[in-house]
C-alpha cells in the first residue's frame, strides 16, 4: 500500500512538473513552486468529507484521458488565483473573471494537463489522449463532485494531487489532479513492472 | 436551529424542527421528502441513476436512484410520515463540464429522469423542482415547513 502511494507520489512529481514547467514558460517565466504530491486511496463515503461543506467558489478546468489507460484530469483554482492567472495571461488588470480571461484559462488549463498526459505518456510507452477540455467556474464541491460522478466512482478512488503556489508576492495557487481508472491504474503499473501492486 | 448535512450517497431524516442540507450540487440530484401533518422530512443526495450490485456490492442505498427513492420513503415512514402524505422536491442534476457528456443525455439528466421515475412509480407528487443547467446549487430543506431553498453561487436564493 505504502509502496503504491509512493510510485503514485512520484507519477504525480512527473507530471506536476512537466505541466508547471509549460505554464511557467507562458507566465514569462514566473516561478512556480510544487508541493510534494500528495496520492491517497479515499473510500466513497470519505469523499464526502474530502469534498467538504464549504463554499468556496473555484475555477476547473476538466479533461478526460483516453487511450491505452484511462482517467480524469483537473486543474482547479481558488477564485481569487483564477484571476490573477487570468490577468497574468492577458496582460489585464479585472477584479472579476471576464470571457476572454476564461478562455485564456481554459488554454492554460489544456496546456498544463495535456504536458502531465504527455509525461506519463513518454514514462509508460502507452498512448495517451487527452479529450476537448471544458471550464467551469462554480461551488468546489459541485466541481468535484461533477468529476467524481462523471468518473462513476465504485468503493474506492485514487486520488493523485499537486499543490503549486508561486514564491513571489502574488496570489496565485492551484491544484493539478489525476484520477485513473481503477483498470487504467492497473496498466501504467504493470507497463512499469509493478504488478505486485 | 439542528442542521443536518447530506453527503454524497447519504440519506438523512428530521422530525419536527431543524434543516437538512446538501452543498454542491452538480451533477448529483438532490431529493427531499416531506409529510407536512407529521413534520417528518427526508433527503437522498444521489449520486448515479442504476445501482451497480456485481462492481458496487456496498453501496450506500442512497447513492443510486434506483434504491435512494425505496430507502428514502422507507426511512421517512419509520420517522412518523405517511406515504400518501409525501410531497417531492429535487434540485441538481447539472451538465457543469459540456465535455463530460458522452452520449446525448448527460449524467446530470439521466439521474433527474431516474428520481422522477422511481417517484412516479411510489406515486409520490413532485411539487418542486430547479433541475438541470450548468451552475452547481446548494438545497436546504426546513423541517417545519416543507420549504426548500435552492442557492446558485452569484444569485439569489429561490423558494420551491
Amino acid at each position: 500500500m505504502d509502496a503504491k502511494l509512493d510510485f503514485l507520489r512520484e507519477l504525480g512529481n512527473i507530471g506536476a512538473s512537466h505541466g508547471t514547467t509549460a505554464l511557467s514558460k507562458m507566465l514569462h517565466g514566473e516561478r512556480l513552486t510544487l508541493v510534494v504530491p500528495e496520492a491517497e486511496m479515499l473510500s466513497f463515503s470519505e469523499l464526502g468529507n474530502f469534498i467538504g461543506e464549504t463554499e468556496e467558489i473555484v475555477a476547473g478546468v476538466y479533461v478526460r484521458m483516453t487511450g491505452d489507460a484511462e482517467g480524469h484530469m483537473a486543474f482547479i483554482l481558488p477564485y481569487p488565483s483564477a484571476v490573477t492567472l487570468a490577468n497574468m495571461l492577458t496582460m489585464g488588470s479585472d477584479t472579476e473573471l471576464t470571457e476572454i480571461g476564461k478562455s485564456a484559462l481554459l488554454e492554460v488549463g489544456n496546456i498544463l494537463i495535456t504536458s502531465y498526459i504527455n509525461a506519463l505518456s513518454a514514462l509508460t510507452n502507452l498512448t495517451l489522449y487527452p479529450s476537448v477540455p471544458d471550464i467551469a467556474i462554480d461551488i468546489s464541491a459541485a466541481i468535484w463532485q461533477s468529476i467524481l460522478v462523471n468518473a462513476e466512482i465504485a468503493d474506492q478512488v485514487t486520488l493523485i494531487k499537486t499543490i503549486f503556489t508561486t514564491p513571489n508576492k502574488i496570489e496565485l495557487s492551484g491544484r493539478i489532479i489525476f484520477l485513473p481508472t481503477e483498470a487504467g491504474f492497473a496498466k501504467i503499473a504493470e507497463v512499469l513492472g509493478l504488478e505486485e501492486f | 436551529m439542528q442542521e443536518v448535512f447530506v453527503n454524497m450517497g447519504q440519506i438523512r431524516v428530521l422530525q419536527t424542527s431543524g434543516i437538512l442540507t446538501t452543498v454542491g450540487l452538480g451533477s448529483c440530484v438532490g431529493v427531499t421528502l416531506h409529510d407536512p401533518v407529521a413534520k417528518v422530512g427526508a433527503m437522498a443526495h444521489v449520486f448515479l441513476a442504476k445501482s451497480r450490485p456485481e462492481r458496487d456490492p456496498n453501496a450506500l442505498p442512497g447513492k443510486y436512484a434506483d434504491t435512494a427513492i425505496p430507502a428514502l420513503i422507507s426511512q421517512a415512514i419509520a420517522k412518523g410520515a405517511r406515504q400518501e402524505r409525501l410531497v417531492a422536491k429535487l434540485a441538481g442534476g447539472a451538465n457543469l463540464f459540456a465535455n463530460l457528456a458522452t452520449n446525448n443525455l448527460s449524467i446530470g439528466a439521466q439521474n433527474i429522469e431516474a428520481v422522477i421515475q422511481q417517484l412516479n412509480l411510489f406515486k409520490i407528487p413532485i411539487i418542486g423542482k430547479d433541475v438541470a443547467g450548468n451552475h452547481g446549487r446548494k438545497m436546504r430543506l426546513f423541517i417545519e415547513s416543507g420549504i426548500v431553498v435552492v442557492t446558485t453561487a452569484g444569485q439569489e436564493s429561490i423558494e420551491i
